[in-house]
């Protein structure tokens, strides 16, 4: 069931990096003292910690080999990560490149797909792919003796699939009512919806798993130009963390990937982004009577991971989000309209989104919009005091110190400092840079980043529950049934909008 | 979204963690780090578990309480974990949400689940913490002071935890009939989430006399690991947590037996946002701490683990008549059930599909499990178990279990042996015992037919038990 396959590690996080005290709240303050017993007990002095270093080399052919070892528990990761994802999806063919990723596992030269799947699993391990923005990742976990047999599947489904016919109809309709059951929840039409609101019919605005138009039409050639163009060593990364020594680790690149050719063709150069178009923001409700429950967005583009001011969005989405941010404080905690509202700062090579968001019964899905955007607003408006923005600062390194913690987790952090092509000092950088962001900046962020006034609205739920409410507040609000939603452009409806 | 106390949610992956520990065999040419524990027991009952691991300047703090919805009070389905929410609100010493200043604001983080035999609470905090902890642990095991407006503010946000679960994902309603109906006696038939009605005839009063009852030292267990020094931990332990007196009352304790199935039944439920039709299977099985526990594991596991098991390969990538296909051992303290749990592809029948699921259970009661599949579900096994235990909250939540649920808090080391042990003989007798005509609960979960009116909505199929 469904249950089941949540991952462990959202609730399995444990362990920290390093003590801050300097940012701690002193708890002996926070409660007046009675007796000995009335007040917590204030904390010893605390301990330090190293990061473990990645190292690296590039292999004669362009792949990038990083390595993180560090030894203990005996379990490695190995990902591969391709440069690109959805992004240089075909906007005809949206969904390509999560499929292609999901496909190379089905079938190569030497392995069927059973036997991909048999091989993997007799040695403990699993074997994922998927495309995200920016990035393809195919990885295998695995027990440290299991690493190089798990390596030699890997390499195998990165260089050699056959994308055979039979698989290619197997997989897209696997996909297709994939796609079906995903379309039934609220809260993944609200992420689709809120993609084309900000970005339009620019990539990032495309549904990463396609449309169900799109994925009919995907033809076995639009996977091998895909793979041939994307899939290739100057345009990839291998990194490796957990219980392996570097040399076997560069051992093993070598071995399984030192003869993957270079394609003489040069890496297509992609045309630099346009900015994000201003369309000014929409209220779009998606009507989807038989929803138990509405999903409410409020979405804006954000910043890209280069710019020079991602600390400060950092600790400004922290300031927003988190079990104690604002957005819970005011939904949950507060007035109990949701079990949780948190926002995302999602920074992408180029302009990603903001998205800030909670579920509700459909009849308060108005008052939450309202107080999501409510909120987005405020942190331009005022200062954050400092005895509320140092505990926010602390989440923020709590979460960075835990997230290295698991094999897994310290391997995808890497990859994605590899993926931006970001320095690995900065992972040592990180938390100086958190600790000297101030008030002043948080509020400059959300003035010149965060501006409510140009934040759109995605509700989808019982509309009739929540429109006339919503209508009070909105002037113009696009409302689409369910079955007329067209994921395939900014428009969002099959059909010519009817005057309402 | 940032999720806290998820509770039900976390029922089943808790179950999952029950799988399997292990010491430092090697079924698959790896050691299981071995758990070092100290244990210990204060004279009002409250017993101590901890491990020692400096690898890392952070603690996991775990207050086990042996109370689940199991033992939710009649009419109140969902209390346990309604409360598990509440004691996160004022307690003698401490305003609403301050634990969350002592374990967020200082770079930690703080949770808890519920799940029908324990409620657990946790914290993972920068070592120094550690004391502090200790005391605000004490401090709500003393008492709580929440007022009627907390109460109800939090037993809204459960009524939104369980519409978010529940009634806004496509087969939450199915996860919530596959526990109702699966027991019919046993108060194990009431979800964990209860219902809504339920939770809105719960009582401040409620949450004072279930305190009482429930939440006393000798019916907690304290599980800490990581980075302190176990004499310290001892020298806070008799400070923070001896003083509290136990309570001369007896604990009262779950002793219905639910009775064994005697026949087949079916259900169909009609609900709305159904995707793609789905069917269920349950069967009843043994208390957890029965020696079935791990050949059924590990029959879960070969029909049901990842590409290669034989529910994926036989009803999604051959036949290709499913749209997922699941293998649930749900082990509990009383009884368990495994259920196999799949959503059709589009176009295919139910009818059809039962009849494909049935083919492989019987094939894996008529002929032994090969001893790749055998080996390969074990390691399968071990290394879940081990990314289980990368963190020390993840190896609090493996001793906690094996001492609470379990029994005994050496199985955590243990345990392994048992698995290892597991024959295809052993895996083809559980099948053959358990999963019969007559202990079968088949459910139908299929959409509203076009212009019906609509009979019934989904979460009143039955109110929560009683």
């Amino acid at each position: 069931m469904k249950l089941f396959k949540l991952p462990t590690r959202t609730w399995a996080l444990a362990g920290f990096g390093l003590a801050l005290c300097a940012l701690c709240l002193s708890p002996s303050a926070a409660v007046r003292a009675q007796t000995p017993q009335a007040t917590p007990p204030p904390p010893a002095p605390p301990r330090s910690v190293q990061f473990p270093k990645p190292v690296e080399k590039t292999l004669p052919n362009g792949l990038r080999v990083i390595v993180i070892d560090r030894p203990g528990t005996p379990l490695v990761t190995a990902q591969l990560v391709i440069k690109n994802g959805g992004e240089v999806d075909p906007p005809e063919l949206a969904g390509l490149g999560n499929m292609l990723a999901d496909l190379v596992t089905k079938g190569t030269e030497k392995r069927s797909a059973t036997q991909i799947a048999e091989e993997i699993e007799a040695l403990g391990g699993t074997l994922y792919s998927s495309a995200r923005w920016d990035s393809s990742r195919i990885g295998v976990d695995v027990i440290s003796p299991k690493i190089a047999p798990a390596i030699d599947i890997l390499a195998d489904v990165v260089r050699r699939p056959t994308f055979t016919a039979e698989e290619i109809d197997r997989l897209r309709q696997q996909t297709l009512d994939d796609l079906t059951v995903e379309l039934g929840e609220p809260g993944s039409i609200a992420r689709y919806v809120a993609s084309r609101v900000i970005f339009g019919d620019a990539p990032y605005g495309q549904p990463l798993a396609g449309t169900t138009e799109t994925i009919t039409r995907i033809s076995r050639d639009s996977f091998l130009k895909y793979h041939q163009r994307w899939y290739r060593p100057d345009n990839a990364i291998l990194v490796m963390g957990g219980d392996i020594r570097s040399r076997n680790a560069f051992a093993l690149a070598e071995r399984y990937f030192g003869d993957w050719k270079k394609p003489v063709v040069s890496l297509p150069v992609l045309p630099a982004p346009k900015p994000v178009a201003s369309v000014g923001p929409r209220v779009v409700v998606v009507d989807k009577p038989d929803a138990g429950q509405a999903a409410v967005l409020v979405a804006r583009s954000g910043i890209e991971r280069s710019n020079p001011d991602y600390y400060r969005g950092l600790v400004a989405n922290s300031v927003l989000s988190g079990y104690s941010g604002r957005l819970n404080q005011e939904i949950r905690i507060k007035r109990g309209l949701s079990y949780g509202a948190g926002s995302q700062l999602d920074t992408r090579r180029n302009v990603g989104p903001f998205v800030a968001s909670a579920q509700t019964k459909n009849q308060s899905a108005a008052q939450v919009a309202e107080l999501l955007l409510g909120e987005v607003s405020r942190l331009a408006t005022a200062p954050v005091p400092d005895v509320e923005l140092n505990p926010r600062k602390a989440v923020v390194v709590g979460n960075f110190a835990r997230g290295l913690e698991t094999n897994s987790g310290l391997v995808a952090q890497v990859a994605s400092l590899a993926t931006y092509g970001i320095n690995f000092d900065e992972i040592n950088r990180y938390i100086g840079n958190v600790q000297n962001i101030r008030a002043s900046d948080v509020q400059e962020f959300a003035g010149s980043h965060l501006d409510a006034k140009t934040t759109s609205i995605v509700i989808v739920g019982n509309a009739k529950d929540f429109l006339t409410e919503l209508r009070q507040k909105y002037e113009q609000v696009e409302v689409i049934p369910m079955a007329e939603l067209d994921l395939n452009s900014a428009l969002l409806r099959k059909k010519q909008p009817t005057a309402q | 979204m940032k999720q806290r106390k998820l509770g039900a949610l976390l029922i089943v992956v808790v179950t999952l963690m029950c799988l399997s520990t292990y010491t430092r065999n090697s079924i698959a040419q790896v050691s299981m780090p071995r758990i070092n524990f100290q244990e210990k027991t204060l004279p009002n009952g409250m017993r101590i578990l901890s491990a020692v691991d400096h690898s890392s300047p952070t603690v996991a703090i775990q207050v086990w309480y042996h109370v689940g919805s199991k033992d939710d009070p009649a009419g109140r389905s969902g209390f346990a974990h309604l409360f598990e929410h509440i004691m996160f609100k004022a307690t003698r010493n401490m305003k609403s949400e301050m634990m969350d200043r002592l374990t967020e604001d200082v770079g930690g983080f703080n949770n808890a689940f519920t799940n029908p035999d324990v409620t657990v609470y946790y914290e993972v905090v920068p070592s120094n913490y550690l004391e502090t902890l200790l005391w605000a642990e004490a401090d709500r095991l003393s008492g709580l002071t929440v007022d009627e407006a907390n109460f109800k503010s939090e037993r809204s946000v459960v009524q939104e935890e369980y519409r978010q679960s529940y009634l806004a994902p496509p087969y939450g309603m199915l996860d919530y009939l596959i526990e109702q109906q699966s027991f019919t006696t046993h108060p194990y038939k009431r979800p964990t989430i209860g219902s809504i009605e339920d939770l809105d005839a719960a009582s401040l009063e409620n949450v004072r006399a279930f305190h009482q009852t429930f939440y006393r030292p000798d019916n907690a267990t304290l599980v800490v690991v990581g980075d302190f020094d176990t004499k310290q931990l001892d020298a806070w332990a008799v400070k923070y947590l001896a003083p509290i007196p136990k309570p001369a009352i007896p604990l009262p304790r779950v002793d219905v037996k639910e009775p064994e199935r005697t026949a087949e039944r079916r259900i169909t439920h009609h609900a709305a946002n159904v995707p793609l039709p789905a069917i269920a299977l349950t069967f009843l099985t043994p208390s957890e701490k029965s020696s079935d526990s791990e050949p059924l594991q590990v029959a879960a596991t070969i029909l049901g683990e990842g590409d290669s098991s034989r529910l994926y390969k036989s009803l999604i990538y051959e036949q290709q008549v499913a749209q997922s296909a699941d293998a649930i051992t749900d082990l509990r303290e009383d009884a368990g059930v495994f259920y196999l749990n799949v959503v059709l592809a589009s176009e295919k029948k139910p009818e059809d599909v039962e009849r494909a699921l049935l083919a492989e259970i019987k094939k894996i009661q008529d002929s032994p499990v090969s001893a790749a599949e055998l080996n390969k579900a074990k390691n399968q096994l071990v290394t879940n178990e081990l990314r289980q235990r990368e963190t020390s909250n993840g190896r609090a939540l493996a001793l906690g279990e094996a001492a609470v649920l379990l029994g005994d808090p050496n199985r955590v080391n243990t345990d392994l042996a048992k698995l290892q042990a597991v024959s295809a003989a052993d895996v083809q007798r559980v099948m053959k015992k358990y999963f019969t005509a007559n202990n079968r609960l088949v459910i139908y979960y299929l959409p509203e037919p076009p212009k019906t009116a609509a009979l019934s909505s989904v979460p009143s199929a039955r109110k929560g038990g009683r």
